[in-house]
């Protein structure tokens, strides 16, 4: 029973594919192979296997053949519409292509991704490239939460989780991908915050309401912002033959018969102390004051616990 | 999973551009690449196999040949391209090229034409609400990494390490690159100390391709410390990067009691001291001293 209906999907998908004309539903009922029975049968066995097809992405197209008559409708698939070009990709391209999906194998994205590559397979034939062994990207976020999460950006649906110990009901805007982990930008209680997702405490979501997103949001611009930080310079002494991690990035001149002093711009306090403290008693911080000041009072934190 | 008629429709009609495109295929081949079993691709070939184009004579039909456990496409009738990408691959595809143009930086050849397909692939409907924040990823490399991986060679590279602070030259045998925590890295078999190895990609220094010297891979088991950690929630970002190394995590009070299984004990060291004093060594205690010395005697620099 399943494989005859499966067997008419198809049959229906590649007449109302072939057809050059909008087919009504008469024409398919006596053309297409398995439509059988009383006309209000295959009136309904027609609407559901339409209905099925358009849930899973096929655009049947629908047009009034006769403007007296609003029943005689005719249907069918533009092929541009169900099909890639075979033209739309060089064969460098789809190199590309292949390596671009394939990042992704590993990864919390790997459904999608495996699912590109069989596209992307079917008009490149097989690839006999380094791009098998091209970099990977391994994350440990969870792919159902990442779905969910498009869906929503998608289709506007607002989605509710548990974060940092709160119920939260936000409006997903966005989303973005620093340093390998995954955020959500949403607007939470008319705050539009980043949310990171492996921090999340539950499972998200979907409620039942959709919001308007507001017409000015740019993702783009968000993260500028986002990233739009003062920059100070910091100037260290680093210890001769040592730190070579440093010496490869910053420039360092000869201070003394131990030391050589290095200047390095920062944006963020927090994180160039831990890429400081990293070197241990290779490095002494001569300025800013601060910076000093704040490397000395963690390690007394850390000897006083 | 549930195999509805649509989902299944789909599937069967997705096999016939990818078998023509791949002809002389496997049953076997397919079933892993469409995760389904064999069983599963055979009855969607002898589904399709009836199927085809309104007056369904032998001409109308989808032709397959199928012998043997291979399998060709003869006829495709209108199937002979894939469908389109939908909004899901396209964001992952998308991505995708984000990453590729960025480690391209250095390359404007490349980076012309990764430009101009990302902008093709943006035109299909890609989503621009989904986004990665540029990786600072020097790759001078990696078309030469990706090479000796493909080519089974071994590379000789000089590298800085991170955790012994020192400048080496090694033989490595390359067994794959990685993206991890927005960081490149290079997982290969360190010829010298007869050990895998992970190196990061942007601290190689330099890197040549040499005579595949021969030997056997038989490494010699690391050996793991066990420790336990406290790491308080405002250094949580250390426990998420470092998952694949936690063996079991609890929260108490303020923080995690963390255990931890490590082979690299230096590197752990500096990761203490780096997120000091956000980290403490809970056992074992000589660890724990340890450590106290090592902040004591940076401390004692600021203080001279």
């Amino acid at each position: 029973m399943s494989s005859q209906k499966t067997e008419r999907l198809i049959n229906l998908t590649l007449a109302l594919l072939a057809t050059k004309r909008y087919l009504t539903k008469s024409e398919i009922f006596k053309s297409v192979t398995g439509y059988s029975g009383s006309p209000e049968t295959m009136e309904r066995m027609f609407e559901r296997d339409k209905d099925e097809l358009r849930n899973m992405g096929v655009e049947i197209e629908v047009k009034g053949l006769d403007p007296l008559f609003e029943d005689d409708q005719g249907y069918l698939i533009r092929a541009e519409t169900f099909q890639l070009n075979g033209n739309e990709f060089a064969a460098d391209e789809l190199l590309y292509l292949t390596m671009a999906a394939n990042l992704w194998h590993d990864s919390a994205l790997s459904n999608d991704s495996k699912a590109a590559l069989l596209k992307i397979q079917s008009l490149s034939g097989p690839i006999e490239f380094n791009a098998i062994n091209f970099p990977v990207v391994r994350d440990s976020e969870s792919s159902q939460m990442l779905a969910t999460a498009f869906e929503a950006i998608e289709k506007l649906k607002k989605l509710s989780f548990k974060y940092n110990g709160n119920q939260r009901s936000v409006e997903p805007f966005g989303m973005f991908m620093r340093s390998g982990f995954w955020y959500l930008v949403a607007q939470d209680d008319k705050v539009i915050k980043s949310f990171k997702l492996v921090r999340v405490e539950s499972k998200i979501s979907f409620e039942d309401e959709t919001f308007i997103k507001p017409e000015g949001f740019d993702l783009t611009a968000y993260l500028a912002r986002y990233s739009e930080e003062e920059i100070f310079e910091a100037e260290i002494l680093v210890r001769k033959e040592q730190a070579y991690s440093l010496r490869s990035k910053y420039s360092a001149e000869d201070h003394d018969s131990e030391w050589d002093l290095m200047c390095i711009p920062y944006s963020y306090e927090p994180e160039l102390i831990e890429n400081l403290l990293w070197h241990g008693q290779n490095i002494i911080v001569r300025k800013p004051q601060s910076l000093r000041d704040s490397i000395v009072s963690r390690l007394e934190d850390f000897i006083n616990g | 999973m549930v195999d509805n008629a649509a989902v299944r429709a789909l599937r069967t009609m997705d096999l016939i551009p990818y078998i023509l495109e791949n002809p002389g295929i496997s049953i076997s081949t397919l079933a892993a690449k469409f995760s389904v079993t064999e069983k599963q691709v055979e009855n969607d070939l002898q589904l399709i196999f009836m199927c085809g184009l309104p007056g369904y004579t032998p001409y109308e039909l989808i032709d397959i040949v199928f012998d043997d456990g291979i399998v060709s496409v003869i006829d495709p009738q209108v199937l002979d391209k894939p469908r389109r990408f939908n909004k899901s691959e396209l964001i992952v595809i998308a991505l995708g090229l984000q990453i590729l143009i960025e480690i391209n930086k250095s390359n404007p050849e490349q980076l012309a034409k990764l430009q101009s397909l990302s902008k093709k692939i943006s035109k299909l409907g890609s989503s621009n609400l989904i986004t990665l924040d540029p990786l600072a990823t020097n790759s001078d490399y990696l078309d030469l990494i990706t090479k000796a991986i493909s080519e089974r060679k071994h590379l000789e590279i000089g590298y800085n390490s991170l955790t012994k602070d020192e400048r080496t030259r090694r033989a490595v045998d390359p067994q794959s690159l990685y993206f991890l925590n927005g960081n490149l890295y290079l997982s290969a078999f360190d010829l010298n100390v007869r050990s895998d190895r992970v190196f990061k990609v942007d601290l190689i220094e330099d890197c040549i391709i040499i005579d595949f010297k021969g030997h056997d891979n038989s490494s010699e088991q690391a050996k793991l410390f066990e420790l336990v950690l406290d790491v308080k929630k405002s250094h949580r970002s250390f426990i998420e990067r470092n998952s694949s190394v936690i063996s079991s995590l609890q929260e108490i009070g303020d923080g995690f009691e963390v255990h931890i299984q490590i082979g690299n004990i230096e590197w752990l060291k500096r990761s203490i001291l780096s997120n000091a004093p956000g980290i403490t060594v809970t056992s074992p205690s000589l660890f724990a001293s340890e450590l106290l010395e090592s902040a004591k005697s940076v401390l004692a620099l600021y203080q001279a």
